[in-house]
């Protein structure tokens, strides 16, 4: 089945939480790093869990423009749409 | 801030402890523990002296809670009462504000975690806070981060002795003229499975879980756990700014034993050049000096040869002596630095700590130990501190009251 944005919100949100950030289970897309307070070393463990949890494999080239949450939930996804579609 | 004209080496300053802090197993805060060493409490509960009450976010954020190793929490919560105590960083040139706090371990239980991940899940199991936890350097890190301090800032590490070392190099740092005000001090939470296991393995801790300090039944140390911080400041600049003086460090001295990594010279040879280093440091004589806070660690060697090393720097005319370990367990790299905060609190209310679990002397420690509970000492000026490292490295700190 398909990942929807919401999915991939709660797990972003989920992360948030176990790094004890603040308000982690109020951030929105709209969220930029910065604003969360999120540096490189909780992005290491953002990406950790979401490969774990969507099957995917997030390359630093692929980190390296991402600065929000929403900007990370369309990378999980279109991540994840190219392996299900690619043969296994 | 205009930045302040600096000391120049060989110009004379005195250097006033303007803030302490203590997080122990038996109190938090340097007044609650000097109260609680009084009243002869022990923190050692099952062969360790744990830190159960103490809670991290009482001086970090969760968030930076998670990012710290415990030695470097414990570091944070000693270095916060300090540096309220002392007002800081408010008044004092964050230029010139240096952090010198230093660990015998480092984040060992981290260290033992990540092995553990990286043996069962490999690469990608590895935290990437592993290494920001782990090293020894951390606490002073962080301290100087929560501050906005811009002056020196390392660790020193010399196993048991890192607490005195870092109080004593502070001190120099501020001599120097490097720094105007020194957060320093020592840390350590060391009690983790593998530790503990490497101390009874060397046959170190005490078999009966008992620190009994100069006993003639004294069988090894007791573990123990916490940090001890304190301010450092030029004289000039405290008494300037209208700071609380809680007393001054008027000595250091540090020697090598160069004799084995383990185990004290027979002949107390290091540990009497410390002694003596500080008190030429301090310009003083040893019958100025009315109390000595021991290293003291319960182990049948430093006992012995440490009373030994006193005898040879004191001839006859030791001052009474007692070991906060006794009490609180062994710091290992915190002890020096908790020690100087019972050494201040004793000058500052002329009243000595007792040595715990004292009941039957031992012919070759032959002192005065303060066993029978805290003594009124009225005209304590001077008082002393030791502290010695495995790997033969020894610190001690000469005091004196406000």
């Amino acid at each position: 089945m398909a990942i929807t944005e919401n999915d991939v919100l709660e797990e972003i949100r989920d992360q948030l939480e176990s790094i004890k950030v603040p308000g982690a289970r109020e951030a929105t897309p709209d969220n930029t790093w910065a604003e969360l307070d999120v540096d490189s070393l909780d992005l290491v463990e953002l990406v950790k869990a979401l490969e774990d949890k969507f099957g995917v494999t997030i390359s630093d080239d692929d980190l390296k423009p991402i600065e929000s949450v929403g900007a990370a939930i369309d990378l999980t996804m279109r991540l994840a749409d190219s392996t299900e579609g690619s043969p296994a | 801030m205009t930045p302040r004209a600096s000391s120049h080496p060989g110009e004379h300053v005195d250097i006033a402890i303007t803030g302490r802090g203590v997080v122990s197993s038996i109190a938090e805060g340097p007044d609650a523990f000097f109260d609680a060493l009084l009243d002869r409490r022990s923190g050692i509960v099952d062969g360790g002296a744990p830190c159960s009450e103490f809670d991290p976010t009482s001086a970090m954020t969760a968030k930076a809670a998670r990012r710290s190793d415990r030695y470097t929490q414990l570091a944070l919560c000693a270095a916060a009462q300090a540096t309220a105590e002392a007002g800081l960083p408010d008044g004092v040139d964050v230029e010139r504000l240096a952090v010198l706090v230093g660990t015998g371990v480092g984040g060992l239980k981290t260290l033992e975690d990540e092995c553990r991940a990286f043996i069962d899940g490999g690469v990608r199991a590895v935290s990437p806070l592993f290494v920001p936890m782990m090293m020894p350097n951390a606490a002073a890190g962080m301290i100087a981060m929560d501050l906005g301090a811009h002056g020196p800032g390392f660790s020193v590490s010399s196993a048991c002795a890192t607490g005195s070392h870092a109080i004593g190099e502070a001190k120099r740092m501020i001599e120097r003229g490097e720094a105007d005000v020194v957060v320093a001090g020592g840390t350590e939470a060391a009690m983790t499975p593998l530790c503990m296991a490497a101390f009874e393995r060397m046959g170190a801790l005490s078999r009966k879980g008992v620190s009994r300090p100069f006993d003639a039944n004294r069988d090894g140390f007791v573990m123990g756990e916490g940090a001890g911080v304190l301010v450092l400041e030029r004289g000039d600049l405290a008494r300037e700014r209208g700071a609380t003086i809680y007393g001054y460090v008027v000595g250091y001295g540090a020697s090598n034993d160069a004799f084995h990594m383990t185990q004290p010279d027979e002949t107390g040879r290091g540990a009497t050049k410390a002694m003596t280093a500080a008190l030429s440091d301090a310009g003083v004589e040893p019958s100025e000096v009315g109390y000595i806070n021991a290293h003291g660690t319960s182990t049948p060697f430093n006992d012995k040869i440490e009373t030994r090393a006193i005898h040879n720097v004191f001839n006859g005319g030791s001052p009474p002596v007692s070991s906060t370990k006794s009490a609180i367990g062994h710091l290992l790299g915190a002890a020096g630095a908790v020690e100087a905060v019972a050494v201040l609190c004793a000058l500052a209310r002329g009243i000595l700590p007792p040595t715990l679990n004292f009941e039957e002397p031992d012919p070759e420690c032959d002192l005065d130990y303060v066993p029978d509970g805290p003594r009124e000492a009225p005209g304590l000026t001077l008082a002393m501190s030791n502290s010695f490292g495995f790997g033969g490295q020894n610190a001690c700190l000469a005091f004196k009251k406000a």
